[in-house]
């Protein structure tokens, strides 16, 4: 489990998060959803340490994140794996140099046994013809497949996804989502999703953190948002006609 | 202010650069590619304008002599001193700096507009040692070799001018080059090019990591690095030159 206490950050004068306070739990896909510029890429930065948070703390398993020195901090980012919005693939190197690298990098096992799990990991996400094509040479859903194949190498028990539907088409976006949500349960990791793609809130949004102007505006489930009286959240949510619309005709889930 | 902080950002990036460097293989496989880029990669420009550089100070030598008083050889004596005390070690360290400073800061300044270095540091890894550690070794290793490539070639350089083009004979220049010959200026010019050859990369590495925006922040990066890298190579060489010489 992650949970986030009273975490707050602010830049220089702006503050951007206020008084967080969020648990993301085991085997279930944890979404943080909210409008561009709510903070909730700033939050999962913060989560990750890649944002130093001003006030509160992060613990992972319990173990605080912000108070952790260099080397605890080192051992607890070696549980974590995330897929950037942009997939963040290492450019020089091939596909499956990428998926590779964690491996070479933090065990000792043999090339051979590297390079099998790397395949093992191209083929858990269905990527299993790309191994010898560099980044550039790929489309946008098999770059997030390969970053999410490089995040789940190492067994990881943290995954972070940033973001995983952006510029996608609706058609790979739910297998990219469909793909999240089996890794989640058959790895049984905490899973943390930046959205703010309805469809992936819809079908796969376990646990839903609503962030509104660097407040948590709310937290329930995605049958919950359906009922919730909370004017922002369904502002946001049912913006388009046709979700309004469904829900009108009293849709359920 | 701006200056010291930036100074400050530097120091602190050079230490997690040295802390922790990571695997071995890792390093071994990262220098060797630094090697070959950094230095492999620059030894054909460096031979071309050592060559140059050495028959054009050789020519300006010899026609600047008219007094009948100075011998012809102080045309190879000059050319050497010229080209082992400033030429090699400086001129070509300014010449490093704007090929391969640009080259560091614009490769490290797109890892980390793309968040390829949020990704090493995501993954536990120290990104700094990871990236900026190989460079700068290897700049250290093959700089000074490349200075003495450039010491060899800008001499010859000199001799082929002189003799191709008559205005000296090969024995005369050749005692030129052998009269009093001081060691030390060698070590004097191997020292400033280690400087230099830290100089370069860790002031490139540092403008590229820091790097915030898109490419052209990116491009523009690239070109303050070759700045403030020549710069600081122009105040030590002087630094360098007070301590060493005098």
């Amino acid at each position: 489990m992650i949970e986030i206490k009273h975490l707050s950050k602010s830049f220089g004068e702006n503050q951007v998060l206020h008084q967080i306070d969020a648990a993301f739990e085991e085997g279930k896909t944890n979404l943080i959803i909210g409008q561009s510029g709510s903070g909730k890429t700033v939050l999962m930065k913060c989560v990750v340490g890649l944002f130093e948070p001003t006030e509160g703390d992060v613990l992972y398993s319990g173990r605080s994140f912000t108070q952790a020195s260099f080397n605890e901090k080192r051992n607890i980012r070696k549980e974590i794996g995330m897929v950037f919005q942009g997939g963040a693939l290492f450019d020089s190197m091939t596909v499956e140099e990428n998926v590779a690298f964690p491996l070479r990098m933090f065990t000792k096992e043999s090339r051979s046994e590297v390079m099998d799990r790397a395949d093992l990991c191209l083929k858990r996400v269905n990527l299993p013809k790309a191994h010898k094509l560099f980044p550039s040479e790929i489309s946008g859903g098999m770059k997030k497949r390969v970053a999410i194949a490089r995040a789940i190498a190492l067994n990881p028990k943290y995954l972070f996804f940033d973001e995983p539907n952006s510029g996608l088409d609706p058609r790979t976006s739910i297998l990219i989502d469909n793909l999240i949500q089996e890794i989640t349960q058959e790895y049984q990791t905490v899973t943390v999703i930046n959205t703010h793609d309805m469809n992936s809130v819809m079908e796969i949004g376990d646990k839903i953190f609503y962030i509104h102007k660097g407040h948590k505006h709310w937290q329930g489930d995605r049958v919950g948002i359906w009922e919730s009286p909370n004017k922002e959240l369904t502002d946001f949510v049912f913006a388009t006609r046709l979700m309004r619309d469904i829900r009108s005709k009293n849709f359920k889930l | 202010m701006n200056y010291l902080e930036n100074f400050g950002q530097y120091c602190l990036l050079m230490f997690r650069a040295f802390r922790q460097p990571g695997r071995n293989r890792f390093f071994r496989e990262q220098l060797v590619r630094e090697i070959d880029s950094l230095g492999v990669g620059s030894v054909g420009i460096i031979a071309i304008i050592s060559l140059f550089m050495g028959a054009v100070i050789a020519i300006q030598m010899a026609a600047n002599i008219e007094s009948p008083l100075i011998p012809m050889y102080t045309v190879g004596y000059a050319t050497r001193e010229s080209v082992i005390l400033e030429f090699s070690s400086t001129v070509i360290a300014l010449i490093l700096a704007g090929k391969v400073g640009s080259n560091i800061a614009s490769e490290i300044g797109t890892m980390r507009v793309s968040e390829q270095i949020d990704a090493l540091e995501i993954m536990g890894v120290n990104s700094a040692g990871y990236l900026i550690l190989p460079k700068i070794t290897a700049a250290l290793l093959i700089i000074p070799i490349l200075t003495l490539m450039s010491m060899f070639l800008g001499v010859w350089g000199g001799f082929f001018a002189c003799t191709l083009t008559g205005l000296l004979d090969s024995p005369t220049y050749i005692q030129g080059i052998t009269l009093d010959f001081r060691p030390y200026h060698l070590v004097y010019s191997l020292i400033k090019s280690l400087v230099f050859a830290f100089i370069i990369t860790s002031v490139a590495s540092f403008r590229g990591y820091y790097v915030r925006g898109g490419s052209r922040e990116v491009g523009q990066t690239s070109t303050r690095a070759v700045v403030n890298a020549s710069i600081s190579i122009l105040l030590w060489n002087l630094i360098l030159t007070r301590l060493l010489l005098l």
